[in-house]
């Protein structure tokens, strides 16, 4: 394979995530609107980032040596032009879309991707919430048909971190809306506080990366209503600080429900793959019972965004 | 990137942020208030209960409910809500646990009339 490379953009993003949450905290604190900020909430965000760059370190090569193996395997080599790395970046956003969905429809993945909706807050620190076990969902195979297309695995690396980049300005209150025509095709910070909703209507919606079109063609698009604010955090939410817990807790929870005693092989496995809320014996709600319950609560609200039915 | 300058920069970020939050006031706790506060809490986060009775204390609130008792604590600027799986009096409070991973349990300190009331009320809920 050649010695393309290309700079770890996350990493040269660092000091500029740092510049940026203490403008939107200093905006905050001093205009007292776009947001809230808590000391531990942040902290827990800001340490959780720094873990997952640690991972990235750590467990990185599992992910790049796959990409490799692909890359010497696969006859097609697109090259590295401006067009390409253009061109990767929006299939790789595609990719994102896909992985995210399942991220939030499977429990074996939401296990890794829940620590990233842990907050009840909503701010900039949040979109440092991340992941540190991204790696043992094994998610990273999504993008083997990337490889095999003949996208460098660099260039995919450098593409994922430049859709992770745009992602941080994301997590903010402090914008409202942007041009209709930029709410219209790219991710912003109104379609993807809906994205960080518990309310009903918000639930598994709005997955896109960097661009929203594609909630808008897959069907998960819901739009940021002003008669109904998003409340961030989870379903249930955590009741600690301790990094660790907020990063295993979920996978606890998998151990704890799949080796319990009296339940079939089939439930057993229900509980890793199946949707978060699944219980063998209705215990639980997924999101679809949420809606359901809240629906019968409120059926004004039937039809409603995010409260259409079925999807 | 140099690995110690990219530790240097977490971790002086992360220290310098949590030093201005902490200094402009920003780690103060939720306060629970009064009961009627308790109970909207209780209800954001379990919306479909029906509430029976909000035992306040200092620093949390036993919430009884037709689903069970759970307790109400401020948690950061935010509440948490979970319902009760063990109750236990330890020498200046309760012990109250819950069957999360993610929400370990919790001392609190108690006196000793809200102590018994609680553990009343627990051992009414699991005696059915």
């Amino acid at each position: 394979m050649g010695d393309l490379s290309y700079p770890d953009v996350v990493q040269l993003a660092i000091p500029a995530f740092i510049a940026l949450i203490l403008a939107e905290f200093l905006w905050v604190h001093f205009k007292g609107r776009g947001g809230r900020y808590e000391t531990r909430d942040a902290v827990t965000s800001l340490v959780m980032g720094a873990g997952n760059v640690a991972e990235g370190l750590l467990l990185g090569f599992v992910g790049w040596w796959f990409y490799v193996w692909l890359w010497d395997v696969t006859p097609l080599d697109l090259g590295t032009s401006w067009a390409v790395v253009a061109l990767c970046f929006v299939l790789d956003d595609l990719r994102y879309y896909w992985v995210h969905r399942m991220g939030h429809r499977s429990r074996w993945v939401w296990a890794s991707h829940v620590n990233h909706h842990s907050s009840q807050h909503y701010n900039l620190t949040t979109a440092l919430r991340q992941t540190w076990t991204g790696t043992i969902t094994f998610m990273f195979i999504v993008r083997a048909p990337l490889v095999l297309l003949g996208f460098h695995p660099a260039m995919i690396v450098l593409v994922g971190g430049l859709n992770l980049i745009y992602q941080f300005w994301i997590h903010t209150e402090a914008i409202h809306r942007l041009p209709r025509w930029f709410e219209a095709v790219m991710n912003t910070p109104s379609h993807h506080r809906v994205h960080h909703g518990r309310n009903p209507r918000y639930l598994d919606a709005n997955y896109a990366g960097v661009f929203i079109v594609w909630d808008k063609i897959f069907g998960t698009y819901v739009p940021e209503l002003d008669e109904e604010k998003p409340e961030y955090g989870l379903v249930h939410n955590v009741g600690t600080f301790n990094p660790l817990r907020v990063a295993f807790h979920e996978w606890v929870g998998i151990w704890k429900d799949t080796t319990q005693r009296g339940i079939s092989m089939r439930h057993r496995v229900m509980y890793a793959l199946a949707p978060p809320g699944w219980s063998h014996d209705g215990s639980r709600d997924t999101s679809e019972g949420i809606k359901a319950k809240h629906l019968a609560l409120h059926p004004e609200e039937r039809g409603t965004p995010g409260l259409e039915g079925p999807r | 990137m140099p690995l110690g300058v990219l530790l240097l920069l977490v971790v002086g970020g992360i220290a310098a942020i949590a030093a201005l939050l902490h200094l402009l006031g920003h780690s103060q706790r939720f306060d629970l208030g009064n009961a009627g506060v308790a109970r909207a809490e209780w209800l954001r986060h379990w919306p479909h209960d029906a509430v029976a009775h909000v035992y306040l204390g200092d620093k949390a609130a036993l919430i009884d409910t037709a689903q069970g008792p759970g307790l109400l604590r401020p948690f950061g600027a935010d509440t948490v809500a979970h319902r009760i799986t063990e109750m236990s009096e330890t020498p200046r409070g309760l012990r109250i646990g819950f069957a999360d991973f993610a929400a370990p349990a919790v001392a609190l300190p108690l006196p000793p009339e809200t102590r018994a009331l609680w553990l009343r009320v627990w051992n009414e809920a699991r005696n059915g």
